[in-house]
Formats: structure tokens, C-alpha cells, sequence
């Protein structure tokens, strides 16, 4: 599932890659960038965090005509007065002027690093709107991603953000230092909501090598909705199902009280030399003046 | 300077790694002898160090180096060494002693939005200038004792990553020098979640590419082993993996040996 996000064709994605201090995400979001190249894609990059030459290491060199670093990494905040673009520049609108500067005919992925110093200097509310916008405008950005460290911010900042995404992954490192797990969940148009965990290894070379999580390998593709609805049959100590031979079987036995013909003639045929019960109810025989309670303390 | 930490880390003052981020922390524990361990560490290197003292006065500093070998009254007059008293400085400031450069610097603490630019400023252009001298071969150095004195000085934890952004970007990336901090952590600190020092720990420790994190024995006390680093070499720059150590230590008067966990002499 990890490599199947880049491939949808629809525009408007927004994936997040959520990482903390002890797994970092970005080469994950290279990974992504180098992908988007290979098909062609312009690739602009708003860098906070890293400079050009250490996100631009690894990438396809046959390809870099295609990526366009717009760098706040020098100055972020206009303090030195070196860059053009700066953390105040957040918005729909000068995003967009950005990125007509460089115009190419096919389209364009825009590459956010990171969006946690976006957040720290902006209200997390205008932030989503402006991302919102971003993603509605349509045209030029076929797919945003964004990086965002999920330990420097509030649980709510980091839910909040990651609700305006369609397709939001989690890393986490393993024990085993070349493998990490991605979780990764992703939200349809439909509406339809998919997870999935995966390990997968991601060398210098951003190569990018999967291996379904071991203990769920059966089904792994599980839709949210069908699995919140537990099958209860499934774990009895004692058997629920029918087998063909065994629903014969239990056709063929008579239930009890119920009469058959057969049934019925052997018990009402009369026997040889039975009796008859003659009674004659006495007049005083039934009577009895006696109240049956009065020994209760009623 | 602590030959035998060096050699853990791989470094010695002939072959300083440039462009480094070194993030020291410690939790319950004392990791000043790190401080100092890299301050006469570049020293004896040549590089231009500019230090912001918030802890100590130079005196303190200058006894310490001098056990270690480092003189830094001369390396202050050579002009090898830079040293900001922001001890003295944000007490001046405080108590509304105006006057000096330094104080100027500090304004950070009165400013309706505190923020250290003023401070970042000052350490460009006295690393800058070293870079214009010529003797290019031996990059510039800052190193802060510590940024958790800012936080309670009433600097937010933004400001204060805002100023590590720009000394790493100035410093590391533009002028190939190297960024040494120090933040220590409390752990009652944690009811106010964003702008505590372990939070600007967390955040640091995006940045940085080399972290020594000094924690106080689990176990509690120990005459012979005095606590336990943890020597993280992050996976940021091209061709570095990823890779932790944990060694236990113990400071003797001029120098640290390190050990691995349990292999004490006290414990063998």
C-alpha cells in the first residue's frame, strides 16, 4: 500500500508522513518525490527544515530539471532579509504565484518539509484552511505532501491537521534497525476508509522494500467498517455448522411428539383383554369443608 | 578536553567533523563536564569558538579549562574566543542597568514578543568576521551552557528554536562550522506541555545530528559509576546510520572514563 500512493490518478491528494524524533519520515518523503520525478512530475519543494543539497541527495539526477527547491532553510523568518519565500508566505495565494514562476505543462507535486514549522508559527486553524484551498485549486497541484512531527505538537494540533489529509502514514521504528512500520490509512472519495501496516526498508538508495506484517497476513486488506463487526461464531468450543450428510441425517429423525401414522395406530389400536375403567363420581365424595389455607397466618 | 571520549566519538582536535549539531541533555544528572569537554576540545583545535555562558561566569569556565589545558583569558585576547556573559547580562538587564553591548544583546528579555534575534545576530557577526580573517581550514564554533536558562528566563519554546534554526543554518550550513547546546530537563516540568524544556528537547533532537543524552542511574547512587550516557548518531546526513550506545562514566578530576554498562572495575 505504501508504493500504491503516488500511483492514484485523481488530483487533490494530501498525504502526511508522521514521524517522531526516533524515526525520521523524511526519507520516506524522498522516496515519494523520487517516484513522482521518475513519472515526469515537477516537484516543489518548500524547505524549512533541511537545505537543498541534503533532500536533493539520492534523487535521480536525471530528473532534477524537474525539481524546484523554494528555500526557507536560510532564513525562515526574514530575518536576514536572504530568501524570498518565508514562513509568512503561508498561503493558498503566494503558494500558487510560486509555483506559475516555474510553470511546467504536466503536473506538479508540492512537497511541504515540514509542516510542524508551519504549524509553530501559524494558527493551526489557518493552516488547514490554506491547505484546503491548496487542494481545491485544482490544476497545477495533482498531490501535496507534508511532513509533520507528531511529538512537538499537541494530540489535537497533530488530529487536526491530519484530518484534512486523505492519506495519512505513520513510521515507527523496529527493533530491527534496517526494517521500520509504516501504518498507513487512507481515505477514499467513496468514503471508504483503508489501513494497513506494513515493514518495509528504505537504504541510500531509496529503494523501497515491503514486507506484509506477519501476523495478519491472511487479511490484511480490512476494511474499517467490516472490522469492527467481530464474527462470533468464530472462536466456540463446540460445532455450529452443518455438513450436507449431517442435515440429511437430521432430517430423517422423528421428532418426538409428533405422530406419525405408525405412531398413532400402534398406540390407539386395542389391545387383547384390556380393561375399562368405569367411575361414578359419589355426591359426597368431593366435598371437603375444610379450608386448605387456614393453617397460613394470612 | 577528554581524550577517551574522543576516541568514542571517533574525532580528535586534527580532524574536527564540520557541519555537526551536537544536542547534550541530561535528566537528573550533570552533563557540564561535556560543556566544557567541547569547549577546550575546539579550542585546542583552532577554531573560533563563540560561547554564550547563561550559567556560569567566565571565571568558572576559565578554572575549568584550565585544569583541562585550555587557557581562556589568552584564547580571549588572541581573539580565538568570544565569550557572551549573558549571566551577568540578563541580571543587568533584569534589574535595569542599561549600558554595554551585551545588554543591548539581551533585549530579548524585554521586547513585548521576546525573541533572540538580536542575540543571533551578535553570534554571526562575531563568527563571520573569523570566517573574513582568513585561517578558513578551521571552522566556527558556538557553543550555549544552556538553553533551558532561557526558557525560565521567559523566552517561549519557539523563540528559542527559532534562534537554533538560524545558528544551524548560519553556522553549519553557510559557514561549514558546528553548534553545540546544552538543555537540561526536569521531570516536574511536564504540566505545561509546550513550553517545557523536555518539549525543547524533543524539538532539538529533530535537529541535531549528534546527541549525548546524560541520565542519572536507574539504579540510584553509586560511588564508582556516576551515571550513564547515551551517544545517539542520527541517520540525518548522507551515509550515517542511524546508531545508539549506552556507556556508563565516571569524572575523575582531568578526565572521564567511559565503560560499557556493568563492566565497571567496581562491578568486576
Amino acid at each position: 500500500m505504501l508504493s500504491e500512493v503516488l500511483q492514484g490518478t485523481e488530483s487533490g491528494g494530501f498525504v502526511i508522513i508522521r514521524d517522531t524524533a526516533c524515526y525520521s519520515g523524511r526519507r520516506l518523503l524522498k522516496y515519494y518525490m523520487n517516484c513522482a520525478l521518475k513519472r515526469g512530475e515537477a516537484v516543489h519543494v518548500l524547505g524549512f527544515e533541511v537545505p537543498e543539497h541534503e533532500l536533493c541527495a539520492g534523487l535521480d539526477s536525471n530528473y532534477l530539471h524537474l525539481f524546484h527547491f523554494h528555500s526557507a532553510y536560510t532564513d525562515p523568518l526574514g530575518w536576514t532579509k536572504q530568501s524570498l519565500f518565508t514562513v509568512k508566505h503561508f498561503s493558498a495565494k503566494e503558494i500558487t504565484l510560486l509555483l506559475q514562476e516555474t510553470q511546467h505543462a504536466n503536473d506538479s507535486v508540492l512537497v511541504i518539509d515540514s509542516l510542524s514549522w508551519v504549524v509553530r508559527h501559524h494558527d493551526t486553524v489557518t493552516v488547514c484552511q490554506e491547505l484546503q484551498k491548496l487542494r481545491k485549486a485544482g490544476g497545477s497541484v495533482r498531490m501535496i505532501f507534508g511532513l509533520l512531527h507528531m511529538d512537538l505538537h499537541q494530540q489535537g494540533i497533530v488530529g487536526t491537521v491530519s484530518h484534512v489529509a486523505s492519506t495519512v502514514i505513520s513510521v515507527t521504528p523496529m527493533n530491527n534497525a534496517r526494517y521500520a512500520m509504516a501504518k498507513t490509512s487512507q481515505r477514499k472519495k467513496s468514503g471508504k476508509v483503508m489501513q494497513k501496516e506494513e515493514f518495509f526498508s528504505l537504504p541510500e538508495d531509496l529503494t523501497l522494500s515491503i514486507e506484509t506484517k506477519p501476523n495478519q497476513s491472511g487479511n490484511v486488506q480490512t476494511d474499517l467498517y467490516t472490522k469492527s463487526e467481530v464474527d462470533p461464531t468464530s472462536n466456540l468450543t463446540f460445532n455450529l455448522h452443518l455438513s450436507e450428510v449431517e442435515r440429511e441425517a437430521r432430517e430423517k429423525v422423528a421428532l418426538p411428539f409428533v405422530f406419525s401414522e405408525e405412531k398413532k395406530s400402534a398406540l390407539l389400536r386395542p389391545g387383547r383383554g384390556s380393561g375399562r375403567i368405569m367411575y361414578e363420581p359419589d355426591a359426597n365424595d368431593d366435598i371437603d369443608d375444610e379450608d386448605p389455607d387456614d393453617d397460613l397466618d394470612v | 578536553m577528554f581524550v577517551e571520549l574522543n576516541s568514542i566519538l571517533n574525532t580528535s582536535p586534527d580532524d574536527v567533523t564540520q557541519r555537526e549539531f551536537i544536542l547534550l541533555s541530561d535528566r537528573k544528572a550533570d552533563a557540564s563536564f561535556l560543556i566544557h569537554h567541547y569547549l577546550s576540545f575546539y579550542l585546542k583545535a583552532g577554531c573560533k569558538v563563540c560561547f554564550v555562558g547563561l550559567v556560569q561566569s567566565l571565571s568558572h569556565y576559565s578554572a575549568v579549562a584550565q585544569r583541562l589545558g585550555v587557557n581562556l583569558v589568552q584564547a580571549r585576547e588572541k581573539g580565538q574566543l568570544v565569550f557572551v556573559e549573558a549571566l551577568k547580562a540578563s541580571a543587568a538587564v533584569m534589574l535595569d542597568q542599561t549600558g554595554g553591548d551585551v545588554a543591548q544583546m539581551s533585549d530579548y528579555l524585554r521586547s513585548p514578543v521576546p525573541e533572540l534575534r538580536a542575540l543571533f545576530e551578535f553570534v554571526r557577526a562575531s563568527l563571520s568576521q573569523a570566517e573574513a580573517e582568513a585561517d578558513s581550514n578551521s571552522p566556527p564554533v558556538l557553543i550555549v551552557d544552556d538553553l533551558s536558562v532561557l526558557l525560565s528566563l521567559g523566552v517561549s519554546v519557539r523563540a528559542v528554536l527559532d534562534f537554533t534554526h538560524y545558528c544551524q543554518a548560519t553556522i553549519c550550513s553557510q559557514l561549514q562550522g558546528s553548534v553545540v547546546t546544552l538543555v537540561r530537563c526536569d521531570d516536574d516540568d511536564d504540566d505545561d506541555e509546550d513550553e517545557s524544556s523536555s518539549h525543547l528537547l524533543r524539538a532539538l533532537s529533530h535537529q541535531c545530528t549528534l546527541s549525548l543524552r546524560v541520565e542519572g542511574l536507574r539504579t540510584g547512587y553509586c560511588r564508582d559509576i556516576h551515571d550513564q550516557v547515551e551517544i545517539w548518531w542520527r541517520g540525518t546526513g548522507e551515509n550515517v546510520q542511524s546508531q545508539r550506545k549506552i556507556f556508563q562514566y565516571k569524572v575523575y578530576d582531568k578526565s572521564v572514563s567511559f565503560f560499557a554498562p556493568g563492566t565497571s572495575s567496581a562491578v568486576l
